[in-house]
């Protein structure tokens, strides 16, 4: 089967669902199918040794629910998207976020095959989704089939489309990258307790509650050091937090290659995800308890479809930092509790692994193709592009 | 270096890593002309190691000013790569690396000792190890710990972003060391420089100078082969990490003349390095007796 995977989001910036196309780009090879990757980039250079990469559009930062979307807005993809599309004659075209414009919209509406969807985000509301519901709903129409990450991710589509079936699979996590045992960064084992975060610096991820739990820990529990990994807008407040307040032992190392950032999980003990919202999954949860971390994470809807708190992890309400505080500091002094969070960890992530997901995600593509040569849909022509968009 | 000295490069570096690189390279250059003419010291004692490294420049002075002149402008360059490290790609770096002698770390990689890769203080090693930690086997750096504290810590957290860890040349850093070419990993180290003050009185270009015992010590406990290897600029600002044939450690029942044999065969091998590329060998530092 030769599938497009589709990303409205710039390929040269790390991110979730990105992470999550390269990995499913990748399987599907592994379980001889081809695959292609049609995205953004800011940079030329971009590239992708496992499936041929598609450099479509230019993308700009935009915000949009408490983050920075970087995504093409250009309306002169078409004709080039669809040139493509003819030479390559894809079996399925998968798009990620099928309703963010400008890549995997354009692409929707001219496909003439079978059609899939992930839905990936979750937020409380979305204006666009609101008030866009009448433009939106025929773009919906062309997929076969759709999928979301979690369950709070298809309630979130679902509030806005109700009559919109979807099926959850989860995200996957590599367990042969993601594992104990691997080298850790050799300084930053030593007496210290390491404290990892992982994410974009950015207001939802609440990397702000977590600087204000570990100065009030700090106190308390002696050699804890809490390493930072990630860059983003606020990487300069969070550097000026910590020396404003002189706090002791952290590390702001930034952005981190994925070459080396499962070693950053093997030189940590725990794993903290404070996020204030707005998570629709949570990757670096996968991440973290595949290296065997035990994790302390904020209730949001997100995390809470892949943590079971007691279980492998601790959790707290969002937002507050006392409480992030308080059970940073249990785990930090329980030995036996990290042990046993871990174990289960383990165990657990071996239920997300790629190969799991993307059988599954196989099974989509089947039944969307079932589907699609029950009701075939029009060839488009290249020249007609611009009537079609 | 003090706290507002601190401030001061990371004020200068919070610069150079959103520059450009032929910018980061201008301004380096331009910094290095500075320190070339004002250093009270430093110019002098590099002056005096390049003449017994190379005795020919000891009647040549256009020769030496030249080469101290490049030996400063490498240098400087070699800052500014260090300054743009926490924004640095390994990807990026990848086309911009050259290797000679690959086949000798092939042939120690086979021995699954790790690797104890021994050099001398010359370009951008920053470079070699993020490249071969991200393809090869994660490369730790045995060195000295810098001063102020800060620094070091900056040091240490840029190069720990590209897979590459510090272990500093203590007892916990040394236990370290073991640890991870126990585990097949790499390890580089310099021998040109006696920065513990424990060196051994041996011959560095026919004088006698305090040299490190201690990565033969490693071998020899560990049977570790060691890899002499030197890193260089080209003149296109790309690099070029040359290995030389391995040196194995052989126990024979007197651990210090067994220490000493390995170092002697080392230092031939790091001379010819140096001789090679005088421009590149940076130590402002006394090596020698009688340096300035």
């Amino acid at each position: 089967m030769k599938v497009g995977l589709v990303s409205p989001y710039d390929f040269a910036t790390a991110g979730g669902v990105n992470d999550h196309v390269r990995h499913l780009a990748v399987q599907l090879q592994k379980l001889g199918h081809e695959s292609r990757i049609f995205a953004p980039s800011s940079r030329a250079d971009v590239d992708f040794d496992s499936a041929r990469f598609y450099r479509i559009g230019t993308p700009i930062a935009i915000p949009v629910n408490d983050s920075v979307a970087r995504i093409t807005l250009s309306f002169h993809l078409a004709n080039r998207v669809a040139a493509i599309i003819a030479e390559e004659r894809f079996d399925v075209l998968h798009f990620h976020e099928p309703l963010m414009p400008a890549l995997p919209m354009t692409m929707l509406r001219m496909s003439p095959t079978a059609n899939v969807g992930t839905f990936h985000a979750f937020a409380r509301s979305n204006v666009g989704y609101y008030y866009g519901r009448p433009l939106l709903q025929p773009y919906l129409a062309h997929l076969h089939r759709a999928i979301a990450v979690s369950e709070p991710a298809r309630d979130f589509v679902t509030r806005y489309f109700p009559e919109f079936p979807m099926r959850v699979i989860p995200n996957g996590i590599d367990v042969d990258t993601y594992r104990p045992g691997l080298a850790p960064i050799r300084h930053l084992r030593d007496e210290n307790l390491n404290i990892l975060f992982v994410g974009r610096l950015e207001k939802r991820k609440g990397l702000g509650d977590l600087l204000r739990a570990y100065r009030a820990m700090n106190s308390r529990v002696p050699n804890v050091r809490l390493i930072i990994v990630g860059d983003g807008p606020l990487r300069g407040r969070v550097e000026s937090y910590v020396a404003r307040h002189r706090l002791p032992n952290v590390i702001v190392a930034g952005y981190v290659p994925d070459s080396v950032k499962p070693r950053y999980f093997n030189s940590a003990d725990i794993f903290c995800a404070p996020a204030t919202g707005a998570e629709s999954f949570g990757i670096v949860l996968l991440e973290a308890l595949a290296s065997g971390l035990p994790v302390v994470a904020t209730e949001v809807p997100g995390y809470m479809s892949v943590l079971e708190p007691g279980r492998d992890s601790i959790t707290v309400p969002p937002k507050n930092w006392r409480e992030l505080a308080a059970s940073l500091v249990i785990l930090a002094r329980d030995e036996e509790l990290r042990r046993r969070l871990a174990d289960y960890a383990l165990q657990k992530a071996r239920r997300y692994s790629w190969d799991k997901v993307a059988t599954e995600v196989l099974e989509v593509y089947h039944e969307a193709r079932k589907y699609m040569a029950a009701r075939p849909a029009r060839e488009l022509e290249v020249t007609g592009v611009h009537h079609a968009v | 270096m003090g706290e507002w000295t601190w401030r001061a490069f990371k004020v200068v570096q919070s610069l150079v890593e959103r520059m450009p690189r032929p910018w980061a390279y201008a301004l380096a250059v331009m910094a290095a002309r500075f320190a070339w003419w004002f250093s009270p010291l430093a110019r002098p004692r590099l002056e005096y190691n390049l003449k017994v490294a190379c005795p020919e420049l000891e009647h040549d002075r256009i020769a030496l000013r030249r080469i101290s002149w490049l030996n400063f402008r490498n240098h400087a360059k070699a800052y500014a790569d260090l300054m743009q490290l926490p924004m640095a790609r390994v990807e990026a770096m990848r086309p911009r690396l050259k290797v000679q002698g690959w086949e000798y770390l092939e042939e120690a990689r086979a021995l699954g000792k790790g690797i104890l890769l021994v050099s001398c203080h010359m370009g951008s090693y920053e470079e070699v190890a993020a490249i071969w930690s991200a393809n090869l086997a994660p490369v730790s750096f045995f060195a000295e710990e810098l001063e102020p504290r800060t620094l070091f810590e900056w040091y240490r957290d840029t190069r720990a972003r590209l897979g590459i860890s510090v272990l500093t040349l203590d007892h916990g850093g040394i236990r370290k060391v073991l640890q991870a070419l126990r585990e097949q990993e790499m390890v580089i180290t310099a021998i040109d420089r006696d920065i513990a003050g424990t060196g051994y009185l041996m011959p560095f270009f026919g004088k006698l100078a305090p040299i490190p015992l201690g990565p033969a010590a490693i071998a020899l406990r560990l049977g570790t082969p060691l890899f002499p290897v030197c890193c260089y600029r080209l003149p296109d600002d790309t690099y070029m990490a040359e290995g030389a044939p391995l040196v194995y450690a052989r126990p024979t029942g007197n651990a210090r003349a067994d220490q000493v044999r390995a170092t002697e065969q080392l230092l031939r091998r790091i001379e010819q390095f140096i001789q090679r590329h005088p421009e590149q060998w940076h130590v402002p530092h006394r090596i020698w007796a009688g340096s300035p």
